[in-house]
C-alpha cells in the first residue's frame, strides 16, 4: 500500500543537499463519495493542520471539514466605511474649512473654501458621489487583497507540490493531506488513520533537508531593477526644484507644433517678413464695418447727439423683427425684467435676499411700464441695453445691435399693450381673449 | 456530485387545491371593500372641502393613478424577471418562476383594472392631468402647448392601450408555454421562449419607460426627467421581489413546495431584493444629483414642491431612509436573506417603502406650486393618504386575486422544465 515519493532528482551538489526528510502524508481517492466521511474523521482525530484537496469544488465538504466562515465580509465592510469616511473627510477638508485657521500646516495641506456659484462650502449630495467611488475602490481593494493575504497568498512552493501523484488532483483524484507540522502528527499513527478513510494509496512527501534559497543572479538582479525604477523619480524631482532654460521634455506630442505661423512670427515669402499681414488699403473685413463706428443713429442711437426717437432707416419694423424682439427679450432681459417687463423675473424673485444671509439682495429691476421709461427716446433704451444703467450690465457684446433695437421694439409694444383700449385689439384676438377670461371666470 | 439531483418532487404538494377559492375570494372581499372605501373618502373629501367636489373627485383619481402604478410594478417586475430568466437561462431560478410567471399572467386583468385612468383623461380634468386642458394653466413657459402633440387624450389612450396589449401577449406567451411543459416535457417550448427572451426584454424596456412617462411623470407635464422609467423599474423590481418572497413564504407554509423551495432560494431572492434596493438608491439620487446640480427651475420644482412644507420634508427623509438606508443596512449580510422569518420582515417593509415612493411621486401638487409658489388648491400630504391607502390595497386584492386563479390549477413549480434539477441541486457559495 505504502510507497515513498522522493524529491525530484536535481544533481546532487554536496552530501547533505540530498537528504531529505518527511514533509506530510497524502491519500488518495478516486471517487468524491469517501470524501465527507473521511473529513469527518480527520476533524474527529484533531488535526488542524490538514486539507482535503479536489478537482472542483464540492458542496459541503467545507462544513464536513469544520471550515469556519471567513472573515473577509467583515473587512470588506470595515473597509467600505474606512472609504465612505475617506470621502466625507477629504470633501469636507478640501472644501469647506477656512485656511485661516490651519495656518501651522503646509500649505498644500491646507483646506480651500472657494466659493463656487454661490453654493455652500460644504453639501453633501455633491460629496455623494465622491463617496461612494471610494466606498468602492476600498472595498474592493479589500476584498481581493484580504482574500489574498487570507489564503496565505501569493505562495511560490508547497512541499505537497513534490509528489508526482499529487499532480492529477487538477484531473480525476481526489487527495486529503496531513502537514508533518500540524502538533499531532505522527508518522504510524496518521499513516493508519489515513489508511482507514477509504483511499487508495497512503503516500509519504519528503522535502529536501536543506532547501534551496533564491539563486544570487535572480537577487542581485532584482535590487539592480529596484534601483533603476527609482532614477525616473529622482529625475522628476529635481526637475521641479531646478530652473532650466530650456524647454521641459514634450513627450505627447499631440498636435502642439505644428508646421504654420503664428502672431508675430516671421515668414520670408513675404517684403516685409511679416506672417500677419495687414489689410488691403480701402477694405473693411468681414463683420468689422460696425467697429468702424460710422453710423451712430445704428450704433449709438443718436441723431446730431440727441437721443435718436425713429429706429434708424436700415431697419423695418415687422412683425418677424417683432418677434425676432420678442426671443432676444425672453433670452436676455426676461430673466430679471420678467417676461412682461414688470421687473418680476425669475432671478429677483428667486433671491429676495441674495439667496444669502447678511447680503443686501438684488436691487428690483426696473419695471419697463414706467413712466420714467415709456417718456424716454426709442435711442436712449438703445443706449441702455448698449451700455447698462445702473446695477444692469452693458449687453454690448452678447447682444448684436440690430437685435437690440429688435428688444427695443418689442418693448415699445409690451408698453402699448399694457395700457391698450379694448377697442384697438383686432378683432380676432378679442375673441380668443374673450374665450379664455370667459373660462378663467368659471373655474 | 453526491447531492446533484436527488431532491424527489413526486411526493410534494405542488398545487394551491382548496387554499385557492378562498384566498381568491378573500383577496376580492378585502379589495373591493378597499376600493369602495376608497371612492366613499373621495365623495366626501368633495363634498366637504373647501375647494369643491372636483378636487375631491380629483384626489380619489390620483389615488387610483398611484394604485395602478403600484400595481402594475410589481407585475411588470414579475414580467421582466421571467424575461430575465429565459434570457440569461438561469437554473437556480426554475423552483420559484411559476410564482413570477403566475402574477405576471393576470396583467390583462390589470389592464381592465387599468381603464378608469382614462376617466379624468377624457373629462379633462386638470388637477389630474394638467395636460388635459391646457387654457386651464397660466402656461408662461408655453410647455403644454409644446407637448400637446405627444400629450393628449387621443394618443394617450392609445398608447395605454398598446403598453398593456404588448404585456398581455408577453405574459400570456411564456405562462402557456411554461404550463404545457408540465404535460409535454416538450424541451422546445424552453427553446421558443429563450428565443423571444430578448427581444422580449428590449419591447418590455421601452414599453415600460413609456409607461412610467405617461402614467406617473406626465402628472406633473412641465418637469422632466429621461431616468425617471428607469427609477420606476428600480421601485417595481423592489415591490416584486418582495412580492415573491411572501409568496415563497406563504405556499411554503400550507405545505407547498416544502422540498422544491430551499434556503438557497430565499438565499437568492434576498440578494436581488438587496440589489434593487441599492439600484433604486442610486437612480433615485442620479436624478436628484443631477437636477440639484443644474439648478434649473423648470427642473429643480418638482423637488421644491417636495421640500417646501414639514410634512413632505418627513416623506423625502422617510424614503431615504426607509427605502434606503435601513433596509441597505439590515439585508447586507448573508444573515436575513437565509432567514425567511427575517426576510418577510425586510419584505414587508420594503412593500410599505415602495408605497410611500409612489406617494411621494404622486401626491405632492407640484402643478400647484409651480402655479402659486404654495400650496395649491389639492390636498397633499396626510388627507391624501385616505384615498390612497384604500385604493392601492383595493387593486392589490383584486389583482391578487386574479393571480390566485391563474396559480390554482396548475402546478406551482415548472414541473418538467429541463433546469428544474439545475435548481434544486443548486447551492449558493
Amino acid at each position: 500500500m505504502s510507497q515513498t515519493v522522493a524529491a525530484p532528482s536535481a544533481p546532487a551538489r554536496t552530501r547533505s543537499d540530498s537528504e531529505t526528510r518527511l514533509a506530510g502524508m497524502l491519500v488518495s481517492f478516486e471517487e468524491p463519495g469517501p470524501l465527507m466521511g473521511a473529513a469527518a474523521r480527520m476533524k474527529e482525530a484533531g488535526y488542524t493542520r490538514w486539507d482535503v484537496h479536489t478537482p472542483y469544488p464540492i458542496h459541503g465538504l467545507d462544513t464536513a471539514m469544520g471550515v469556519r466562515p471567513t472573515i473577509l465580509p467583515w473587512i470588506v465592510f470595515v473597509a467600505g466605511l474606512t472609504g465612505a469616511l475617506s470621502g466625507i473627510f477629504l470633501q469636507y477638508w478640501t472644501n469647506a474649512t477656512d485656511a485661516r485657521n490651519f495656518t501651522f500646516l503646509p500649505t498644500n495641506l491646507q483646506g480651500y473654501d472657494y466659493l463656487i456659484s454661490g453654493k455652500p462650502f460644504y453639501s453633501f449630495p455633491a460629496n455623494i458621489p465622491v463617496i461612494f467611488e471610494l466606498t468602492v475602490l476600498f472595498s474592493a481593494l479589500a476584498a481581493v487583497f484580504g482574500m489574498l493575504a487570507l489564503n496565505g497568498l501569493p505562495t511560490f512552493h508547497r512541499s505537497l507540490f513534490r509528489s508526482r501523484a499529487f499532480q492529477r488532483v487538477t484531473d480525476d483524484h481526489f487527495f486529503v493531506s496531513v502537514d508533518a507540522s500540524d502538533p499531532i502528527f505522527d508518522e504510524s499513527t496518521t499513516g493508519g488513520l489515513l489508511a482507514e478513510l477509504g483511499g487508495s494509496d497512503v503516500m509519504r512527501v519528503e522535502e529536501p533537508v536543506v532547501q534551496p534559497g533564491m539563486p544570487r543572479w535572480l537577487m542581485a538582479a532584482g535590487v539592480i531593477f529596484a534601483c533603476v525604477t527609482l532614477i525616473p523619480l529622482v529625475v522628476i524631482a529635481k526637475a521641479r526644484v531646478s530652473k532650466s532654460t530650456e524647454p521641459r521634455i514634450h513627450i505627447w506630442q499631440d498636435m502642439d507644433n505644428q508646421p504654420r505661423y503664428k502672431g508675430q512670427m516671421q515668414n520670408a515669402a513675404f517684403a516685409d517678413e511679416r506672417a500677419m499681414r495687414p489689410t488691403v488699403v480701402g477694405t473693411v473685413a468681414r463683420g468689422d464695418l460696425d467697429a468702424l463706428g460710422t453710423d451712430r443713429h445704428r450704433l449709438e442711437g443718436l441723431v446730431d447727439d440727441q437721443w435718436a426717437t425713429v429706429f434708424p432707416e436700415s431697419l423695418r419694423v415687422t412683425s418677424a423683427f417683432m418677434e425676432r424682439g420678442r426671443r432676444q427679450f425672453g433670452i436676455f432681459c426676461a430673466p430679471c425684467h420678467g417676461l412682461d417687463g414688470r421687473g418680476n423675473g425669475a432671478v429677483p424673485a428667486r433671491n429676495p435676499d441674495g439667496g444669502r444671509e447678511g447680503w443686501a439682495g438684488w436691487v428690483q429691476p426696473t419695471s419697463l411700464h414706467d413712466q420714467s421709461v415709456r417718456d424716454r427716446a426709442v435711442g436712449h433704451l438703445f443706449n441702455s441695453i448698449t451700455n447698462g444703467i445702473r446695477t444692469m450690465p452693458p449687453y454690448r457684446d452678447q447682444i448684436e445691435p440690430d437685435d437690440r433695437w429688435a428688444i427695443v421694439a418689442y418693448i415699445r409694444a409690451l408698453q402699448k399693450a399694457s395700457q391698450a383700449d379694448w377697442n384697438e385689439v383686432p378683432a380676432a384676438a378679442r375673441q380668443e381673449l374673450e374665450r379664455r377670461s370667459g373660462k378663467r371666470g368659471n373655474d | 456530485m453526491a447531492n446533484a439531483g436527488t431532491t424527489d418532487l413526486s411526493h410534494e404538494n405542488r398545487r394551491l387545491e382548496e387554499l385557492g377559492p378562498a384566498l381568491a375570494l378573500k383577496a376580492q372581499v378585502v379589495g373591493g371593500g378597499a376600493l369602495a372605501l376608497a371612492v366613499i373618502a373621495g365623495l366626501i373629501l368633495g363634498f366637504t372641502g373647501s375647494a369643491g367636489f372636483e378636487a375631491g373627485l380629483s384626489q380619489f383619481f390620483r389615488s387610483y393613478i398611484l394604485a395602478i402604478g403600484y400595481v402594475s410594478s410589481i407585475a411588470l417586475g414579475a414580467l421582466i424577471f421571467v424575461l430575465l430568466q429565459h434570457l440569461t437561462r438561469a437554473g437556480w431560478s426554475v423552483t420559484v418562476r411559476r410564482l413570477a410567471e403566475v402574477v405576471c399572467a393576470a396583467i390583462p386583468w390589470l389592464g381592465i383594472l387599468a381603464l378608469p385612468v382614462l376617466i379624468p383623461v377624457w373629462l379633462g380634468m386638470e388637477d389630474v392631468y394638467p395636460w388635459t386642458d391646457i387654457d386651464a394653466w397660466d402656461d408662461q413657459t408655453g410647455l403644454l402647448v409644446q407637448k400637446a402633440g405627444y400629450l393628449n387624450p387621443t394618443f394617450f389612450t392609445i398608447r395605454m392601450v398598446l403598453y398593456f396589449a404588448i404585456w398581455s401577449w408577453l405574459a400570456r406567451y411564456f405562462y402557456v408555454r411554461s404550463v404545457e411543459q408540465d404535460n409535454t416535457g416538450a424541451e422546445l417550448l424552453t427553446t421558443e421562449m429563450q428565443r423571444l427572451s430578448a427581444p422580449g426584454t428590449l419591447l418590455f424596456a421601452i414599453t415600460a419607460t413609456f409607461f412610467a412617462f405617461d402614467l406617473l411623470m406626465s402628472l406633473t407635464p412641465h418637469w422632466f426627467s429621461t431616468i425617471f422609467g428607469v427609477y420606476f423599474f428600480a421601485g417595481g423590481m423592489v415591490g416584486f421581489f418582495s412580492v415573491l418572497t411572501l409568496m415563497m413564504v406563504y405556499v411554503q407554509r400550507n405545505g407547498r413546495l416544502a422540498s422544491a423551495i430551499n434556503t438557497e432560494h430565499y438565499h437568492d431572492v434576498g440578494k436581488f431584493l438587496f440589489a434593487f434596493v441599492v439600484f433604486w438608491a442610486y437612480i433615485a439620487f442620479s436624478q436628484y444629483m443631477l437636477i440639484w446640480y443644474a439648478n434649473i427651475p423648470e427642473e429643480t420644482y418638482w423637488y421644491q414642491a417636495r421640500q417646501s412644507t414639514g410634512w413632505w420634508i418627513f416623506v423625502s427623509l422617510l424614503l431615504l431612509f426607509g427605502h434606503f438606508v435601513i433596509p441597505f443596512l439590515a439585508l447586507i449580510s448573508r444573515f436575513p436573506k437565509r432567514h425567511p422569518k427575517l426576510l418577510v420582515f425586510g419584505a414587508l417593509w420594503m412593500l410599505v417603502a415602495h408605497f410611500v415612493d409612489l406617494y411621494y411621486i404622486v401626491a405632492p401638487d407640484a402643478n400647484g406650486w409651480l402655479q402659486t409658489g404654495g400650496a395649491g388648491p389639492l390636498h397633499s400630504g396626510l388627507l391624501h393618504l385616505v384615498t390612497d391607502i384604500p385604493a392601492v390595497i383595493g387593486i392589490a386584492g383584486i389583482y391578487l386575486s386574479f393571480v390566485v386563479k391563474f396559480a390554482a390549477n396548475h402546478s406551482l413549480v415548472p414541473l418538467r422544465d429541463p433546469r428544474l434539477n439545475e435548481a434544486l441541486a443548486f447551492h449558493n457559495f
